[in-house]
């Protein structure tokens, strides 16, 4: 179907400039070429986003072109983009959670004969994209009672019935643990085979290395250059994405060594989701991951440790007992959790900064001014590098990686000892991720005691000093690092995947 | 954000013309305001009479307090349809305990005791039963309604003392030959304490987080459910009080008084600026929106035009004013 540039999608020079003069796009080119999976990788503020809206219509670029199988197109809204073959499947998926997958994958284009709803018509056609992706579920399931994985099938199932040439998928992976991932690889594998091509954005290198063919980068509003996965080392993927600012994820040399004194510690504790965890410790100045699969437990023993969810148990916190009803006992206590989903837990988004700084901070007095509370915060944010350019502005202008750092910034100020962080890098840039590291390092210089839930191994390989691995609902191995090889680590995980398996 | 919000530190500052523009923006209710004075003092030249204002104080007063406590509730991101039924049920407390020869003080207090527990219990369901309160507190704008016409078996009661019935008119001398409304003082005293718990006090800043995001106030470890039992509770407080001063300005216990003045103060909170969704919009938005509504409807009989016209108007002047709002909102990234 290509035409003899070869190319299904491409886009010369692309710019774009937003009222106001901000430049979100200065020049970036892509090329696909039908049936093969593209990646597109850059750190946050890159531009990735913009260029996206602009292949798929929900931007029009202030420079530059777009050409689909050659021909030159303006699209001037979505419906038209997807109407010349481009779909776009958006992070936080776009379904109706309430309606069938039927109803979803043709919603807005509906079969209808006078008006009517031709039930046959619309079961039948999305029954033949389900079968093209061989998906486990049928056109009748709701889509809310689907897992994330399924619903991101069910996603791609839809732009199959749009009859996509160029599907694009924004960091699918986000919400997704590995078995899901595997399965969704597998759709693409076999949708690619079909010539449709994907273009794929995530942050997390494996992956690319694992489905791309090939890898665009983009810095700064501009095109680094476009690389065979399989000739390019991560080391020089990582270098394109930071340029001269290239922090790596390296496994620091941590000069202090933890405290022998005992921070935290677990004996036992039940709790929902079949929790049981025994024996856990936590010193002062430790770093300690938390490794498993996703619903092996991670999260719902940090909400329980925090009061958020109810346990039993018997849990020791700076020698005496501890048992949290809700999360003002924990506050009280020292502990501070660093929720999963930062914009939906753990930040009022359209508030100032300084207020969300010091939100978990105000129970002692009754009265105060926002002149004092900004004093407040002021130097702390300033302590943890948060870039803003005004104290009062709110936190949703900030960019991710500055954002959690408004979440850290209110349980320091709130005096914690103890700080649970649940996935805290999701969604970061690597760069941001290194500095949120060195942060989370820093404060554990300073006696703080961390624990570190996180899908992603390498991140807490490299920067704590123990990890557990959970796996359904129990704490089932401590590695003591660096002692530990990341793969025995791995295997643990996987140990504990091949039992539920069988 | 608040509506007082120039304390904050800042690192670095728009250009003062940029910044008039921003404020202006968001305070745009005053300049709408300050054109329809504009408007009223060229249309009568007995608009700008002191007797004039004085009088719409006097009659924005009941919708006023009204206003303020749904000013916390709505902050919360929730809503109070009872406040209309709190109104006649407060008056109609105090009404009957004078009536039964309770001394005015002890019986006003008992009124207001009952609107602010009646207001704590609706609240109080709605947060710790996750009902929503559009729904308890529409089941209470019946209940409450219909308790007050048991109360009263129906029929307006009065025969209250002298000296209550006279504070309703009461005319407070600031200069010789002016006398200002008392009910008017009241009104604007209670938007200077409403304006400063919301600003200067621990539980106003909880107010603006839980309807900022309930989920991050409460991992925050804010007791979000008892500062919403809170708001709900301060709400019916404020609506017996009106109540109490609608009674004394009627001379009687009505038990019919204001029906549909939950509206009326829905309209002026969100005509004021603060936001349904919650966690954004302050007192001085709604007081001077309940003033806003006063002149209008000031203007309108200056003009001679009817009740219908009125509510017309009045209609469509609040639907541009929260499109106008909405667009600053979407202008400003927070749509």
């Amino acid at each position: 179907m290509a035409d003899d540039t070869g190319f299904v999608l491409e886009v010369r020079n692309a710019a774009k400039i937003f009222p106001g003069g901000i430049t979100a796009l200065e020049d970036a080119s892509l090329a696909v070429r039908a049936g093969e999976v593209h990646c597109l990788l850059g750190a946050n503020g890159a531009g990735k986003s913009t260029l996206l809206k602009i292949i798929a219509g929900a931007h029009q670029p202030t420079r530059g072109s777009i050409l689909v199988e050659g021909r030159e197109q303006r699209f001037r809204n979505p419906h038209e983009a997807a109407r010349a073959g481009i779909s776009m499947i958006y992070q936080e998926l776009d379904l109706v959670p309430q309606l069938s997958v039927a109803q979803n994958m043709l919603l807005g284009r509906t079969p209808a004969r006078l008006g009517l709803i031709d039930r046959k018509a619309r079961l039948r056609r999305a029954e033949a994209a389900l079968a093209r992706i061989g998906a486990q579920f049928g056109p009748e399931a709701r889509v809310g009672a689907l897992s994330i994985a399924n619903q991101q099938l069910a996603a791609i199932a839809r732009s199959l019935t749009l009859d996509a040439r160029v599907i694009i998928m924004d960091e699918p992976s986000a919400a997704l643990n590995e078995t899901e991932l595997a399965r969704v690889f597998e759709v693409i594998r076999e949708i690619t085979a079909q010539g449709v091509a994907i273009v794929y954005v995530s942050h997390r290198l494996p992956e690319i290395r694992a489905i791309g063919e090939r890898v665009s980068v983009l810095r700064g509003g501009r095109s680094i250059g476009t690389f065979a996965v399989a000739d390019t080392t991560e080391q020089s993927l990582v270098e394109a994405v930071l340029g001269r600012n290239r922090q790596l994820l390296e496994r620091a040399g941590r000069a202090p060594s933890p405290s022998a004194r005992p921070a935290l510690e677990v004996r036992r504790l039940s709790g929902p989701h079949g929790l049981r965890i025994a024996d856990l410790q936590l010193r002062e100045g430790e770093i300690v991951g938390l490794s498993g699969l996703n619903g092996s437990g991670r999260t719902t023993f940090l909400r329980a440790l925090f009061g958020d969810l109810p346990s039993e148990g018997e849990i020791l916190l700076g020698g005496r007992p501890f048992q949290p009803r809700r999360p003002a006992d924990a506050i009280a206590r020292g502990v501070g959790l660093v929720p999963e989903d930062r914009k939906v837990q753990g930040l009022v988004l359209g508030s100032a900064i300084y207020r969300n700084a010091t939100l978990a901070s105000l129970r002692r007095g009754t009265w105060l001014t926002h002149r004092q509370l900004g004093a407040r915060a002021e130097p702390v944010l300033t302590d943890l590098s948060t870039r803003y350019s005004d104290i009062a502005q709110p936190v949703r202008q900030l960019s991710g990686g500055n954002q959690q750092k408004v979440v850290f910034a209110k349980w320091v100020l709130a005096g914690s000892r103890i700080l649970l962080l649940d996935e805290p890098s999701r969604g970061l840039d690597v760069g941001a991720k290194a500095e949120l590291y060195a942060l989370v390092r820093r404060l554990a210089e300073d006696g703080a005691a961390i624990l570190v839930a996180s899908s992603e191994l390498d991140e807490i390989y490299v920067n704590c000093d123990r990890i557990w691995v959970f796996h359904e609902g129990r704490n089932l191995r401590c590695f003591e690092l660096p002692q530990s090889s990341r793969d025995e680590i791995l295997e643990a995980g996987l140990v504990g995947h091949r039992e539920e398996q069988a | 954000m608040t509506m007082l919000s120039s304390a904050a530190p800042a690192r670095a500052r728009a250009p003062a013309g940029a910044q008039l523009a921003q404020w202006l923006l968001r305070y745009n209710f005053i300049v709408i305001f300050l054109a329809v004075l504009v408007a009223g003092a060229l249309l009568s030249p007995d608009f700008l009479t002191f007797r004039n204002i004085a009088n719409l104080f006097q009659q924005g007063a009941v919708v006023g307090i009204v206003a303020v406590g749904m000013t916390f509730v709505i902050l919360t991101a929730n809503i109070d349809l009872s406040v209309g039924s709190m109104v006649a049920c407060g008056g109609m407390v105090a009404a009957l305990l004078m009536q039964a020869g309770w001394p005015a003080i002890p019986a006003v207090l008992a009124a207001l005791a009952t609107g602010t527990v009646l207001g704590a219990l609706l609240g109080a369901i709605s947060a710790y039963a996750a009902v929503p309160s559009f729904i308890v507190t529409l089941a209470g704008l019946v209940t409450i309604r219909g308790v007050t016409f048991l109360m009263s078996g129906g029929v307006p009661v009065g025969g209250l003392p002298r000296g209550f019935g006279q504070f309703g008119t009461l005319q407070l001398h600031v200069a010789p030959g002016l006398g200002f409304p008392i009910l008017g003082i009241l009104f604007l005293l209670v938007c200077i304490a409403a304006g400063l718990l919301l600003r200067f006090t621990v539980f106003g800043e909880y107010v603006y987080a839980t309807g900022g995001n309930a989920e991050a106030a409460r991992l925050s470890g804010l007791p979000t459910r008892l500062i919403v039992t809170g708001v709900f509770a301060l709400s019916g407080l404020l609506a017996s009080s009106a109540g109490v001063l609608l009674t004394a300005r009627l001379r009687i216990g009505q038990p019919t008084a204001a029906q549909g003045l939950e509206l009326d103060a829905i309209a002026a909170v969100v005509l004021g600026g603060t936001s349904l969704f919650g966690g954004r919009g302050g007192v001085l938005g709604t007081a001077v929106a309940v003033m806003l509504l006063q002149v209008l409807r000031n203007i309108f009989n200056l003009l001679g035009l009817g009740s219908f016209y009125q509510m017309t108007i009045t209609g469509l002047i609040i639907i541009a004013a929260v499109l106008l709002n909405r667009v600053i909102d979407r202008r400003q990234g927070n749509g």
